[in-house]
């Protein structure tokens, strides 16, 4: 489940009316303001457990606080990934932003919001290591996303901490695809949102464009995808919650079902807004790119579904069936 | 608020050994040769004898207390009807009764027909169908012309005909949604009612219709000068329209909406055994995502029927995308078959793959079509 009235997720919600809107939508990445807000209010340790320095929250207020936040242009999601990583390998929580690299299963090593955050933790071969972006020299990559994605040579900086850990790279692809699942999921249920509004209140033919069936119909299907979204990410918590080490079955599961309806859910919410939706100076492209760099974000829907059809061929129909209702993977 | 109201449900030991009960139980039987797995098993495939053996053991009737019923919860009524349908087991004779009639006369019924009825329903040997649609009713259903007139002893006169009664011609009742005033102007929610028929009454017949498979599950039930007596008035007179809202919330929502192929879908990967190709494998794949989320939410909406809670917009999205992917299924389940030459399927898949093939169609139509559907949630959308 995705508590979005839990107090930490009403913190977020509190932090990102006073600080965020359109102006911070459109403006630059990582502002300052609200991320001295969400310092000021320890939402950034929020995940992190008690021991480790952090407020050891339930995955599921931590998901309503990234649900109130998104789609705010902050790396709120990749510093409280970076410091469960962090967490994990026994080292010190970061004290400002932070974002997080790990070899993609594409190949790709890209970095959200590159330099733009104070520290960047590196995940490879179970090693944990933590780098100050000031070391780092970073390229920017062509990227889908409105923020400021890159890469970096590692190679040429040294990690200010370092842990080699025996922890799965399946583990850390199950932390950071699941909350980039809730994200997803809060991005496209936003952007119906804007969809509703906004065929209620252009006008078209002398009625509101809500009036016609077939923008009904579209909003309606696309409403069930943002349902579906909204469940899968809610399963993908609940497994990681659970146990880090085998969550890693429903977090691709939730990847998969997202990613693979961002192309009905945005083409309807595009095509309801119009012509006005395809601007810079309107609102919907901040979703719409989103979801579009989200669903490639460590692996697109193509590459995880052959991923789950090998581990399915390989199992028999009883794995299939078990895995359908109870969501249980026997390794 | 969240927009929608799916809850996630913890995983339950106590679920799982039951389900290994049911899944031994289905197995046996499906060993001896009592059954063939069919798709669509929860509509087209009725064997009272089944029946009585799933009453025998406890798996019909399994929410309500006392007149036979075994006081489970909703969670585990759900284990139980998405197992049958797994197997394709032949649940078809009792699966509306257990449903949704079964519900709605422990809330409506007379004392005398609790203890009449409900018994025969849990021990698997009471079948209902549904009265809803009509001639001249279908999406449209406050159209319903169908009349019950109160005579002076308080008994109903009823005349009328109804359409598309899925298993009429077993049945021993049927609950119809009847007009029993006039509309109030332009309110024609005003006025309907639900009433329970026996089937053996005077004036009722039953005429079967042919599906396009040539198979006669369906009917017109057709209702002349039908004396009913007082107690066959189902809840309030008048309150029909509310009443069939929140019935339709329950059959609307369960497993039978996004599992009505899986049968195929299992066949196939027996079939595709060590022989899978990477067209197949990326479809299995994507299905298995879609399956694993719809029965999440499915199984989301037993709990909120479990705490009293009638969730129609839910059980729309549910309905909607569930008889999506069923369709969806069967025509994956075509494409990764074709890794393998015809020769080499054997004749129980291309058995269930046909008949998958020509049950479709009505997977986006009964219990609201999938234009219904989507009305129901762009009203909650706040579109209309």
């Amino acid at each position: 489940m995705i508590d979005i009235e839990s107090l930490i997720a009403q913190s977020a919600a509190k932090i990102n009316e006073r600080h965020g809107g359109r102006d911070v939508l459109h403006g630059e990445r990582a502002p300052t303001a609200y991320w001295d807000a969400i310092i000021e209010n320890g939402l950034h340790l929020a995940w992190a457990s008690e021991e480790a320095g952090g407020f050891g929250a339930e995955l599921s207020e931590v998901a309503g606080a990234i649900w109130n936040m998104t789609p705010a242009p902050v790396p709120f999601v990749e510093t409280l990934i970076a410091n469960k990583l962090l967490e994990l390998g026994g080292l010190e929580l970061a004290e400002g932003t932070a974002s997080v690299a790990m070899g993609a299963a594409d190949g790709a090593l890209i970095i959200p919001f590159a330099n733009a955050v104070d520290d960047v933790v590196l995940f490879a071969d179970g090693q944990i290591m933590q780098y100050k972006s000031k070391d780092l020299e970073f390229h920017s990559i062509d990227s889908l996303s409105p923020d400021t994605d890159g890469v970096a040579d590692f190679s040429k900086a040294n990690p200010i901490n370092n842990m080699q850990t025996n922890i799965s790279r399946f583990s850390i692809e199950a932390i950071i695809l699941t909350l980039r699942c809730v994200q997803m999921a809060a991005v496209m249920d936003g952007a119906l949102s804007l969809s509703i509004d906004h065929v209620s209140a252009r006008e078209q033919f002398g009625r509101p464009l809500s009036k016609f069936q077939a923008i009904q119909h579209q909003l309606a299907e696309a409403a069930s995808q943002v349902a579906a979204a909204n469940m899968a990410a809610s399963q993908a918590c609940a497994a990681l919650s659970q146990d880090i080490e085998s969550a890693w079955h429903e977090a691709v599961i939730a990847k998969v079902q997202i990613s693979d309806s961002v192309e009905s859910a945005t083409s309807a919410f595009q095509q309801v807004h119009g012509a006005i939706g395809y601007t810079m100076e309107y609102d919907l492209h901040h979703y719409t790119r989103r979801l579009w760099a989200w669903r490639d974000a460590l692996g697109n829907e193509h590459l995880w579904v052959k991923k789950l059809g090998d581990d399915l061929a390989s199992k028999d129909k009883d794995q299939l069936w078990q895995g359908v209702t109870t969501g249980v993977w026997q390794s | 608020m969240n927009r929608f109201n799916f809850p996630t449900i913890k995983p339950d030991p106590a679920l799982e050994e039951l389900r290994s009960e049911v899944q031994a139980f289905l197995r046996a039987e499906k060993e001896a040769g009592n059954f063939q797995s069919e798709p669509e098993c929860w509509m087209s495939s009725s064997d009272p004898e089944f029946s009585r053996k799933m009453g025998a053991r406890g798996w019909i009737g399994m929410n309500w207390k006392g007149y036979g019923g075994h006081n489970r919860s909703a969670l585990e009524r759900y284990i139980v009807t998405e197992e049958t349908l797994r197997f394709g087991a032949p649940v078809g004779a009792h699966w509306i009764a257990d449903r949704q009639h079964a519900p709605m006369l422990v809330e409506h019924g007379t004392e005398a027909q609790k203890e009449d009825i409900l018994p025969r329903i849990a021990a698997g040997e009471c079948y209902f169908a549904i009265g809803l649609s009509e001639p001249g009713a279908g999406s449209d259903l406050a159209a319903v012309k169908t009349k019950a007139e109160k005579l002076p002893d308080g008994s109903w006169k009823l005349n009328g005909q109804k359409i598309w009664s899925s298993g009429a011609q077993h049945a021993h009742y049927m609950v119809s949604l009847v007009r029993t005033s006039p509309p109030d102007g332009r309110n024609r929610h005003v006025g309907l009612s639900q009433v329970l028929i026996d089937m053996s009454a005077d004036g009722v017949s039953v005429k079967p219709i042919r599906d396009l498979a040539g198979d006669a599950h369906f009917n017109e039930v057709t209702y002349d000068d039908v004396i009913l007596p007082a107690d066959a008035l189902l809840g309030e007179e008048g309150g029909g329209w509310k009443q069939v809202t929140s019935e339709l919330a329950m059959e609307r929502s369960g497993p039978e909406r996004f599992l009505s192929s899986y049968t195929t879908l299992e066949q196939a990967v027996i079939e595709l055994q060590g022989k899978m190709g990477s067209n197949a494998k990326a479809r299995l794949g994507l299905i298995y995502a879609n399956l694993r989320t719809l029965r999440g939410m499915s199984f989301g909406i037993a709990n909120l029927l479990e705490q009293g809670i009638s969730p129609e917009t839910e059980a729309a999205l549910v309905k909607d995308l569930g008889n999506t992917l069923e369709n969806k299924v069967t025509q994956n389940v075509r494409a990764m078959l074709s890794e393998l030459p015809i020769s080499e399927l054997s004749d129980t898949m291309k058995r269930i793959i046909n008949i998958g093939v020509l049950r479709s169609p009505p997977n986006t139509l009964r219990g609201g079509t999938t234009e219904v559907m989507r009305g129901i949630t762009a009203r909650q959308l706040g579109l209309r």
